[in-house]
């Protein structure tokens, strides 16, 4: 088996260690002997998304966006948006996940349009919720308990029949009022949790890595890992986000 | 003299007696109270003090340490603050230590180290003469926000001080952004082409791909580190500026110092910095520039360059296991990569151990740790005898060493601090130590009582 990854403006949405997240899905796929290619697509590039298995797309800071939109709006919204139609998996975080929606209004009423693909929309606030927080995805999603860092001021809606990749069980998630956290819509995975999201929760890293091998080959299994070490990682965060929770 | 000047003056002293007797560190604490007295305090007493303020991301410390050095040589009274003290709090709390009862500033000159949050406020306040600033990289993104609001903090501060100086990093091109919109005279440092190794490329995770004015991405022409070095950009024409302080050759990097040919104006001269790796290359470049607008003399700032001893954290030597333990500061990405290099590129076999807090003088956020090279300690093979992961975050540092590549029979986690400092002590290999902030506030008590030396609070 084989898997080409793509990751999609590297060069602009790299905020908060997103690229342990790369790291993660790399190792995890050639611990088990599964070939993988890491794609790079940074503003300007012309490479086409289509032949690509997973795409991520992580988190960037204010002054990039408007980089970011002009190229993404010279044709690589329509072809981002063919590929989550398709099925192709995706792991989109922080700024990235907010992309994916209809658009971006921030707290003085300025609003950027986004690609559309999910019916999802984020507005800014005054607030910026932030730190240590956890949630449980939701069955589809491999029901694994989360834990991660969440840094955000827009408060984000989804839209009726969306889904969220899960429920909150302690810090703000999506919006910090509805309970739900990210989205999970085809094999769209979306979240709040940026940075070393994946390395601390294997079990989503796996059940990422399964859905995009499931659609390339129609059946798959993953090799179990020693996973001692990230779970005690997990684990201790868990317990405290528990207490102080 | 007001009354409330007065008042929050003899506070400030009272407080700080009070805090010696306690034997609390903490120095930020009085001035805090006497700020609330008096908001402009620091201004008031600081009027007639001829200032050097150091900002920027990294190396605001070492450079700190190197003017007051030069300072000391030359003989001038001078007032510094030190690197737990570097808000608006802690600098009003030095300059009330060195005032008389009416406020009046005993000191001719200071060298305040200023973060970079607190440089909005308190640039204009102090009115300094020159305002050094090193570098900007991404920090602690949960208390700062974006590297570009740090630098408009800094921006913002300088409006209200025309008369400064700025002595700006030629090579980053975030830094010398600052004199495209402020009156303020500039002169710049840098590595020339000469000095940089022409393989080396910009950092994977580069704070600033694209141009700052234009939004372009830059084109370099040789890279120093991270984002520094020769960039231009395409379309608005934005470009390094020349340095009038270059370092025009690295003659050799050492383990303990590096040695370099820099050229000041018309003159030249052959430094030698007394800590190794090429960002204290840049801290020597930086306050050489400033050290001049400050008005001493060239050898003078050469001299201490030569001589200083930085301490706390900063490369800081200890009479720890057979061969030694250097201690290393980690902040950030850059400032971890820096150290991650540095110790890649030496030649024997070595113990390390990485110790991260998430407090909040650490940052709360640590996801920095997976921007940061630790891929680069797999250059040294099986000469990285071991690795000590410890602190708050140690079981994270653990999976980002394993991800990273390092052998995890390799990886001991030792969260017990006098556990682990005897671990270090049986080591036959020199021991390197990288702490975050408040992790080195911990462990080097720990390393003190082991090994003799000065606490910081007397020191
Ligand atoms: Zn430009």
């Amino acid at each position: 088996m084989e898997l080409t990854i793509c990751h999609l403006y590297p060069d602009v949405l790299n905020l908060y260690g997103d690229r342990g997240n790369i790291l993660c899905l790399r190792r995890r796929l050639e611990w088990r002997g599964i070939e993988v290619t890491v794609t790079e697509k940074p503003i300007g590039s012309e490479r086409s998304l289509g032949n690509c298995d997973l795409i991520f797309i992580g988190g960037g800071q204010d002054f990039e966006q408007e980089t970011l939109l002009a190229d993404l709006h010279q044709g690589k919204d329509a072809e981002l948006c063919a590929a989550i139609n398709d099925g192709v998996a995706v792991l989109a975080i922080c700024g990235g996940y907010q992309m994916l929606g209809n658009y971006y209004e921030t707290y003085d009423g300025h609003r950027c349009d986004f690609i559309g693909a999910i019916d999802l929309c984020t507005i800014g606030s005054a607030v910026r919720m932030i730190g240590n927080y956890m949630f449980r995805c939701d069955a589809e999603s491999g029901g694994a308990v989360v834990v991660g860092f969440e840094n955000h001021s827009g408060k984000t809606r989804l839209g009726e029949g969306v889904k969220p990749l899960g429920r909150v069980i302690a810090g703000y998630g999506n919006n910090g009022e509805d309970g739900t956290e990210g989205v999970r819509w085809k094999n769209v995975f979306g979240t709040y949790s940026h940075g070393p999201l994946l390395p601390k929760n294997p079990g989503l890293c796996d059940n990422i890595l399964l859905t995009a091998l499931i659609r390339k080959y129609g059946h798959a299994t993953l090799d179990p890992l020693d996973d001692t070490a990230e779970n005690r990682a997990h684990d201790e965060m868990a317990a405290r986000l528990t207490k102080t929770g | 003299m007001s009354l409330r000047t007065i008042a929050a003056v003899i506070l400030c002293k009272i407080l700080c007696l009070a805090a010696r007797i306690l034997h609390r560190g903490g120095t930020a604490m009085p001035g805090r109270w006497a700020l609330k007295l008096c908001p402009d305090l620091a201004g008031t007493l600081a009027r007639n003090v001829s200032i050097l303020v150091i900002t920027g991301t990294n190396g605001k410390t070492t450079s700190a340490r190197i003017a007051e050095q030069a300072f000391a040589d030359a003989g001038l009274d001078y007032l510094a603050n030190r690197s737990g003290a570097n808000l608006l709090s802690g600098i009003t709390t030095e300059f009330c230590r060195n005032s008389t009862l009416t406020g009046r500033c005993k000191k001719h000159y200071a060298v305040i180290e200023c973060d970079e949050a607190a440089a909005r406020k308190a640039l204009g306040y102090l009115k300094p003469k020159a305002v050094l600033v090193t570098n900007l990289f991404r920090d602690q993104l949960d208390r700062y926000g974006e590297v570009t609001h740090t630098l408009e903090n800094i921006r913002e501060g300088l409006k209200n001080t025309p008369d400064a100086v700025l002595c700006l990093n030629a090579d980053c091109s975030l830094t010398s952004s600052l004199a495209l919109e402020l009156p303020n005279r500039a002169v710049y440092y840098g590595l020339e082409r000469s000095a940089a190794d022409p393989d080396t490329r910009p950092a994977v995770l580069s704070d600033a791909t694209h141009c700052i004015r234009c939004k372009t991405e830059y084109i370099y022409d040789y890279v120093t580190y991270g984002h520094l070095g020769g960039f231009r950009c395409p379309r608005c024409g934005y470009a390094r500026h020349d340095a009038q302080v270059a370092v025009t050759r690295i003659q050799e990097l050492g383990a303990d110092s590096s040695t370099v040919e820099l050229r000041a104006g018309e003159e030249e001269r052959t430094v030698r910095v007394n800590l190794p790796a090429v960002y204290n290359i840049y801290n020597a470049a930086g306050v050489i520039t400033a050290l001049g607008e400050m008005g001493l003399d060239l050898d003078r700032a050469v001299n201490a360059v030569g001589s200083f001893h930085c301490g706390f954290g900063r490369m800081e030597k200890f009479a720890l296991g057979q061969q030694g333990a250097r201690v290393m500061l980690v902040k950030n990405p850059a400032g971890c990569d820096q150290v991650l290099r540095f110790l890649a590129a030496l030649s024997g076999d070595l113990e390390l151990a990485v110790l991260l807090n998430d407090n909040d003088a650490d940052g709360t956020d640590i996801s920095w740790i997976w921007d940061a090279e630790f891929e680069a300690l797999c250059a040294l093979g099986t000469r990285l005898r071991r690795v000590y992961v410890s602190g708050k975050r140690a079981s994270d540092l653990f999976i980002r060493l394993k991800y990273a590549g390092v052998a995890p029979e390799r990886i001991i986690l030792e969260q017990d601090y006098a556990a682990l400092t005897d671990r270090l002590g049986e080591a036959e290999v020199p021991v390197f130590i990288m702490p975050t902030y408040t992790a080195l506030l911990e462990f080097r008590p720990q390393l003190l009582r082991r090994c003799g030396g000065a606490d910081f609070w007397e020191g």
